[in-house]
């Protein structure tokens, strides 16, 4: 999805804008007119001259503010962008409460097989053997304390 | 002596080149599948280096992404497809002389001109450093922060048409590369009352969020849509390479040295040294009419210079810190981690590791040739593997790889929402090498400035105080410079064809 320098622009200057807002507190070195405020109001500053810039291209072009350019449908690339969005927070979610093995088989097997339009057996197949393979590799072989969840009662 | 023998002997330990091997396997997988580059393959590789010692942890990035340019060539020759950016040049090239019948003799000069190039650039590496090095011995404060703000307008100016949306997606970088507790004040900046944000937004989950998901949710819709054709079976490779490398040997060394050398600027990389130096051959050649049809001389060149390019950007990389393009930034992020600062004082204090590093870089560019024959040889199974079976797997290496470096949740809301900005910002035409750029630099160019001004009681003029610094001073503003007047000059352009039309 293409946006309009406008939109793109009046973000880029509002951001530039907080940024010198939250960033007008922090005190400058001692003896020093410099100080931990200095970069980030610099970029503010910055952002909000190029934002402008941006604005006023996009003025002159007077495009429409949202055109759509990829051969594939808007739904599609919703969806799959929202299958991304899903997977991870249901990933960061669920994983402390069902443990990884769990919730990386159904995520992996539910996006094989709707990704591969059914193939349900490969999908369980890959997944299966994924998910022990990362397990064996973070968890056994590097020392990362992947969740294991409710499979801790099951295990201990 | 005894430390070419020490640094050989830490190579030639059997977790080394284990890892060499198996970064290399991975570097060709990635390669060969078109979408997927060879920058991806460093970000999804950083959490396993998190594990390892320095060594191993380079070799392993140097192995994958020496790996990774040539097996771009691999769809190229067969599909049409450029597996990674930087064969995109001469892809045309190498698929025309694929449909002439010597798909075998286009892809083995691919690998030699590869290997050649990646070898020259090794030597140019290995003997122009340690000289900067001990030039550089002589830097302070004032020239690291021109240097740096040099490497990040060269990431700006180099980073595409149009320079305004450059400058965006560098200062986007700068205000990540905010966040935390800075080093030379210790005041505590945007973090949104998290604590685990003290010690500032961690490289890790932004690298794989920028190189993996934003590819990940680019390339997701088109599972299913397009269907990649079956590729030609490859058939005696290396027949006439000898041939052709001896006939075009001036255009092999031509794409070595060039090569070398763009990689080492700021801000160019690997496909914009091939791509300037297939244009050269062509301009260069005897019979320019032949190129685009399928012609080796094309080749040559340009394959050389990708390779070659790698090793070039180490050059900045290794001597000052400041890296030349995507790639060398995730390295450095690395080295980082590990608490080793990469600068002139490595070259003196540990001359063994260095040296190590340039034997790894060679060992990498020598074994690309038997494993980018088997890679060649094998490339019809990697390409046949359904990219709906793919790319989950991916997205699940990246939440883990995310979460294993500090084993904290937060960093994969890092990761997920960082790689949805870099989306955008990516399908609008905003180019991510400078916000890469920018969140390692950032705190380079901020720390050395507040240090030069504490130095110099607030006078700015001080940092043009010394010849070098003051050489440097003037080249990053002409760079600057070279900005301005390419977004005012692009602005005319558009308004003069809006006119026109």
């Amino acid at each position: 999805m293409r946006i309009n320098d406008i939109l793109l622009g009046l973000v880029m200057a509002l951001l530039g804008a907080i940024t010198i807002w939250a960033s007008r507190d922090f005190p400058s070195l001692p003896r020093q007119q410099y100080g931990a405020g200095t970069f980030p109001t610099l970029i503010g500053g910055m952002l909000i001259i190029v934002g402008a810039l941006m604005m006023l291209r996009g003025l002159r072009y007077r495009k429409a503010l949202f055109t759509w350019q990829s051969d594939m449908t808007p739904a599609r690339v919703l969806l799959c962008t929202l299958a991304i969005i899903a997977a991870v927070i249901g990933y960061i979610v669920l994983t402390p409460v069902l443990g990884f093995p769990i919730v990386s088989l159904v995520m992996l097997t539910l996006m094989i097989g709707w990704l591969t339009s059914g193939r349900w057996v490969l999908a369980g197949v890959v997944s299966s053997a994924a998910t022990a393979m990362i397990w064996i590799a973070f968890s056994e072989l590097l020392h990362v304390p992947l969740a294991l969840g409710v499979l801790e009662k099951v295990v201990y | 002596m005894a430390e070419l023998q020490q640094a050989l002997s830490m190579v030639f330990a059997w977790d080394v080149l284990a890892v060499i091997l198996g970064a290399s396997m991975f570097g060709l997988f990635i390669g060969s599948i078109p979408g997927l580059t060879a920058t991806m393959a460093t970000a999804l590789l950083v959490p396993l280096t998190f594990f390892m010692e320095p060594l191993p942890a380079i070799a392993a990035i140097v192995s994958a992404t020496a790996m990774a340019i040539f097996a771009g060539d691999i769809p190229g020759a067969l599909l049409r497809i450029p597996g990674t950016p930087a064969s995109a040049a001469y892809t045309d090239e190498a698929y025309f002389l694929g449909r002439k019948g010597q798909v075998g003799k286009a892809l083995g000069i691919n690998l030699c001109c590869s290997v050649a190039g990646g070898v020259i650039g090794v030597f140019i590496l290995a003997f122009f450093s340690p000289l900067i090095a001990e030039f550089a011995l002589q830097f302070t404060s004032d020239e690291y922060f021109w240097l740096a703000l040099m490497g990040l307008s060269g990431a700006v100016l180099v980073s595409g048409a149009d320079s305004l949306k450059g400058v965006v997606s560098m200062l986007l970088g700068l205000l990540i590369s905010m966040v935390g507790m800075s080093s030379v004040s210790g005041q505590v900046r945007f973090i949104f009352g998290i604590p685990d944000l003290l010690g500032g937004i961690s490289i890790l989950p932004v690298l794989i969020g920028f190189f993996a998901i934003a590819e990940l949710i680019r390339r997701l819709p088109e599972v299913g849509n397009t269907s990649i054709p079956s590729p030609p079976e490859v058939k005696k490779p290396f027949e006439g390479v000898g041939q052709a490398m001896w006939q075009y040997k001036g255009g092999v060394a031509r794409g070595g040295m060039l090569g070398t050398l763009i990689g080492a600027l700021p801000g160019a990389g690997a496909d914009i040294a091939s791509w300037v130096n297939y244009a050269i051959s062509r301009k260069l050649s005897k019979t320019p009419e032949k190129f685009g049809t399928g012609h080796p001389e094309g080749l040559v060149s340009a394959s050389a210079a990708n390779n070659a390019a790698l090793s070039g950007a180490y050059i900045p990389a290794l001597v000052f810190g400041i890296p030349g393009d995507t790639i060398t930034a995730i390295i450095i992020g690395v080295l980082m981690m590990k608490g080793v600062t990469p600068g002139p004082d490595v070259f003196t204090t540990d001359t063994v590791f260095v040296n190590a590093i340039f034997i790894v870089f060679l060992l990498a560019n020598l074994l690309l040739l038997p494993l980018g024959l088997l890679a060649i040889r094998g490339a019809r199974h990697a390409l046949s593997i359904p990219t709906g079976v793919l790319y989950p797997l991916i997205l699940i290496f990246c939440v883990v790889g995310a979460y294993a470096a500090n084993n904290s949740m937060l960093d994969i809301w890092i990761m997920l929402g960082l790689g949805l900005v870099a989306y955008l910002l990516a399908e609008n035409d905003f180019p991510i090498g400078p916000m890469i750029l920018a969140v390692i630099l950032g705190p380079v160019i901020e720390s050395n400035f507040l240090r030069s001004m504490i130095k110099a009681q607030g006078d700015m003029l001080v940092l043009f105080d010394r010849p070098i610094a003051a050489a440097l001073g003037c080249l990053a503003l002409l760079i600057w410079g070279a900005i301005l007047f390419s977004s005012f000059w692009n602005m005319r352009k558009s308004r003069r064809d809006l006119h026109l039309t």
